[in-house]
């Protein structure tokens, strides 16, 4: 329990230094909002009207201040690019959109790379590994934005199982906005999938050759005994670490692949606000994507005390 | 009557590419139903290899050329997966050297001990968990309830080898192979499992097949003993027939004792001087945690005079190793004078060659370096005194070209020690230098050691737990437990007239001592020995930070010594104890 609220305070921490490091860094960057909203034509006195209209004037720890009382309250502001949207209301619209991505993703790469990882460690050497290695090979080495053109290619365009560009919001219709969503799923998850089939069968490997996995055998298990009822529960320990980052990527949002798939997500919320310095809005997604990421992280660290029991008292 | 096991034939090979590997050649041998077998032989000898086999354990790559292995009349190697596995764990059992790694991390100890009963039976939950606690009982673990729900990082190794042990024994085979259970624990523990193992062996009537390196505990536990030298059996006979008429000659070898020791009359001038010596760690949790201070050394006051080798004696844990960091000032939290006489340099030999020579030098290389240090630049002369330190250590000048991994443990010992030498080193301090090397080649490197300080006036700080080779090798003692010490003389007096409850109790320990006393050749066990002596029952006890160091371990300690830290007690010729017994009341 200590521990938990030490962990908190840590989490914390991070994020205020992270919003903070954010915040100051735009404010660093020539050529501010008020230059963006009125364009180049505008005249110094427009400027500064509009720089005081808009706090831009304060000194930064001030308007950091301000930013940060607001963001506690879930309000991150109004939106540079598009004059009376609030960031939130930007964000409501494509956050849904990411995180259902993800975790249709989350979901695939879940249901194959953990049995595969672990066949691929049963029979290691036979066929069925050697014809997986190749293949996560391949995965892997095929770039994202070319993966999710070959995607859109066979599925999209040769088997029409989904209209390319043809994307339905969630709140309209869930069914069609997740048949539309698989395929980009699909794109995030293989190179995500080849990477913890790998990372799975070599840490079942290199469990499988300690001591406690020869006493287990010296008991009387079979193969099967043994790999689950002693080493899955040890080569699990620093997949789940593998797993956590892997998470922690999806969920910021792929960017190409939404890209790709014209998906209206976080990531292409991103590219478009930084290309427009919509500031608030890239603020609000660096904090969403840090706090993710600190989450996460604080539930791996709640899921080692679990699998782990040396580090529970330490 | 027929034997419980029978092995004829059997050759064993690991395929190597295109050559392979012969670690077991053609070997036969039996064992009958409730004796003591001890096999005995160097590491890679194949000694465990037949062993493996018979329980179905061999390393994957491993392959069985010919031979049969008879369990009960029964051919193994003729048998189902299946059937095999009905015999392991129920009718054979195994207990191996590192307590430390053979149990799984994180599973709780009662769920590993009752493992093999719900594999091999159908007996219902509760029952289970009745012969688990039951079973964690006769293996002294008296508070067997409660760890029943502990992990094995929690326990000592000593307490996991006898985890091990419960777990073997919970079925009750009728065969119990324990490959060098007692290796890689501290002496009196090692005893202590020992007299465990004998137990078992007493009650149960179970057959054991004990394999060692170590010939003092084969010597100790076994009625019959098998030689094996290069994946062949090379003699057998009952244990006193081999040793007492050894004929093959590697098995003379094996029992030839250690070096006789030079005489020192430890009249030199002090070379290290270490006063109140008080050493510490820093620790600090976390980011926010508080900063703390883990005493590992205290109050320690000890010389070494030029010339002398002082042996320091301790179980693991005891701050031998940091004593030696301290002294060559590698580790700076200290009080109290740390007083290095003017050239010594004081340089060190690790227990580990393999680890402790950069693995991507070559030998020549490794030698040069202390000669670069003391600035000599002239690369003909390197090479010329590293050839001749080569030939010193008794390798020779073709060595220079080789990297670690080319030589055997007891070549890269040599290259240490060499490496010590040629900084010019007068204060040699060598932690554990023989505990990872074969009982043949331990005796090789104590005999260069003995005539490096014998041709060099060497000062050496030996340091080892295992008090076997301290006597060969030592003049003077020093016995540290948790960080302080105990007991200090001349070698002679400790070691014949111990005065220190916890020198006692090491010495009771030493496995060839306890062989040799049963023949009535050495002394006897001190009064009270046996099982309850030797802490088979696990009693804890909490003394004042202030009191006696050894007062939870004590069978000697009184009310007073849980309070107060005993003063030293000069026996007269430099022999000292700290103990209240040697006080006036």
């Amino acid at each position: 329990m200590k521990l938990i609220i030490r962990k908190l305070i840590t989490l914390i921490i991070t994020l205020l230094v992270i919003s903070f490091l954010s915040f100051a860094a735009f404010s660093l960057i020539p050529g501010d909002a008020a230059l963006t909203r009125l364009g180049q034509d505008a005249t110094p006195q427009q400027l500064a009207a509009l720089r005081a209209e808009m706090g831009l004037d304060d000194p930064l720890p001030e308007r950091y201040a301000d930013w940060l009382a607001g963001a506690l309250r879930g309000d991150f502001g109004e939106s540079y690019r598009y004059e009376g949207t609030t960031v939130a209301s930007l964000l409501s619209q494509r956050l849904p959109v990411t995180v259902l991505l993800a975790v249709l993703s989350l979901i695939m790469i879940t249901a194959v790379s953990l049995p595969l990882g672990i066949a691929c460690a049963r029979y290691s050497g036979k066929w069925l590994d050697i014809l997986v290695n190749q293949l996560t090979q391949l995965a892997m080495a095929i770039p994202p934005f070319f993966l999710g053109m070959i995607l859109t290619y066979v599925f999209g365009l040769t088997l029409r199982w989904f209209q390319p560009g043809d994307f339905t919001q969630p709140s309209e219709d869930l069914a069609a906005c997740l048949s539309y969503l698989a395929f980009p799923a699909l794109a995030v998850a293989l190179p995500k999938i080849a990477m913890v089939v790998r990372f799975l069968r070599g840490s079942v490997l290199s469990e499988m050759g300690k001591d406690y996995v020869r006493t287990a055998f010296s008991k009387g298990n079979s193969e099967n005994g043994v790999l689950y009822g002693h080493v899955l529960g040890n080569a699990m320990i620093p997949v789940v670490t593998f797993f956590a980052m892997v998470i922690a990527e999806i969920l910021a949002g792929s960017i190409v692949v939404e890209q790709v798939f014209s998906v209206p997500g976080v990531g292409r919320l991103l590219i478009s606000s930084i290309s427009d310095r919509d500031y608030p809005v890239v603020q609000a997604i660096v904090l969403y994507v840090a706090a993710a990421t600190v989450l996460i992280n604080f539930a791996v660290d709640l899921l080692y005390q679990l699998l782990d029991p040396r580090v529970r008292e330490a | 009557m027929q034997p419980l096991v029978e092995i004829n034939n059997l050759s064993i090979r690991f395929p190597e590419g295109e050559s392979s590997f012969d670690a077991v050649k053609k070997i036969s041998f039996t064992v009958g139903a409730g004796e003591i077998l001890g096999v005995v032989g160097e590491s890679g000898s194949g000694k465990s290899m037949s062993a493996l086999a018979l329980m179905g354990l061999l390393p994957r790559d491993a392959e069985v050329v010919s031979g049969e292995i008879r369990f009960r009349g029964q051919d193994l190697l003729a048998m189902t997966d299946a059937e095999r596995r009905r015999l392991r764990g129920q009718e054979m059992a195994m207990v191996f050297q590192e307590p430390m790694t053979s149990l799984n991390p994180v599973m709780k100890i009662g769920k590993q001990v009752g493992e093999s009963l719900r594999l091999h039976t159908d007996l219902p939950a509760r029952e289970i968990r009745e012969r688990t606690v039951a079973a964690l009982r006769e293996v002294g673990l008296a508070d067997a309830e409660a760890i029943c729900e502990r992990y094995p990082h929690e326990l000592s190794g000593g307490m996991r080898q006898r985890v091990m042990l419960a777990q073997a024994m919970i079925t009750s085979p009728s065969l119990l192979i324990a490959d060098e259970p007692t290796t890689a624990l501290d002496c009196v523990v090692q005893a202590q499992i020992l007299e465990l193992l004998k137990k078992i062996h007493r009650e149960r009537g179970t057959a054991i097949v004990f394999i060692s390196h170590d010939l003092n505990v084969i010597r100790e536990i076994s009625s019959r003993v098998l030689v094996v030298w290069k994946g062949q059996i090379v003699e057998e006979g009952s244990t006193k027939e081999v040793f007492s008429s050894p004929r093959h000659e590697y098995t003379r070898r094996l029992i030839a004792s250690y070096p006789a020791r030079e005489p020192q009359d430890g009249k030199g001038k002090p070379v290290l001087r270490l006063r109140d010596l008080d050493v510490w760690y820093e620790t600090r949790r976390g980011l926010f945690g508080k900063k703390g201070k883990k005493q590992v050394i205290r109050g320690v006051s000890l010389t070494a005079r030029e010339g002398e080798i002082l042996g320091i004696v301790g179980e693991s844990g005891c701050g031998k190793s940091t004593l030696c960091k301290t002294i060559l000032g590698l580790h700076n939290r200290y009080a109290g004078t740390v007083e290095v006489a003017d050239g010594a340099r004081p340089q060190m030999v690790f227990q580990d060659p393999a680890g402790s020579l950069n693995p991507a030098r070559t030998v020549g290389w490794i030698l040069e370096e202390p000669l670069r240090l003391r600035g000599i630049s002239d690369r003909e002369e390197r090479k010329r005194l590293v050839a001749s330190m080569l030939k010193e250590v008794g390798l020779d000048a073709s060595f220079a070209g080789r990297r670690p991994r080319e030589l055997s443990g007891g070549q890269r010992q040599r290259i240490s020690i060499g490496a010590a030498l040629l900084m010019d080193s007068r204060l040699l301090i060598a932690d554990e230098p023989v505990s990872a090397l074969d009982v043949t080649v331990q005796s090789q490197i104590l005999a260069l050691f003995a005539r490096m300080h014998r041709e060099r006036k060497l000062t050496i700080l030996f340091i080892s737990h295992d008090l076997n080779v301290v006597r060969s090798l030592c003049g003077r003692i020093a016995v540290i437990y948790r960080g302080e010490i105990v007991e200090e003389g001349r070698a002679d007096d400790v070691y014949e007239h111990p005065a220190h409850p916890y020198t006692k109790l090491l010495l009771a320990s030493v496995a060839g001592r306890r062989a040799a006393g049963e023949d009535g050749r050495g002394p006897e066990r001190p009064e009270g020995a046996g099982e309850a002596f030797l802490g088979l029952t696990d009693q804890k006890t909490e003394r004042a930070p202030e009191g006696c160091v050894f007062f939870d371990r004590c069978p000697e300690r009184c009310a007073s010594c849980r309070d107060k830290r005993p003063d030293p007690t000069d026996l007269g010729g430099g022999h000292t104890f700290r103990c209240r017994r040697g006080q006036p009341a």
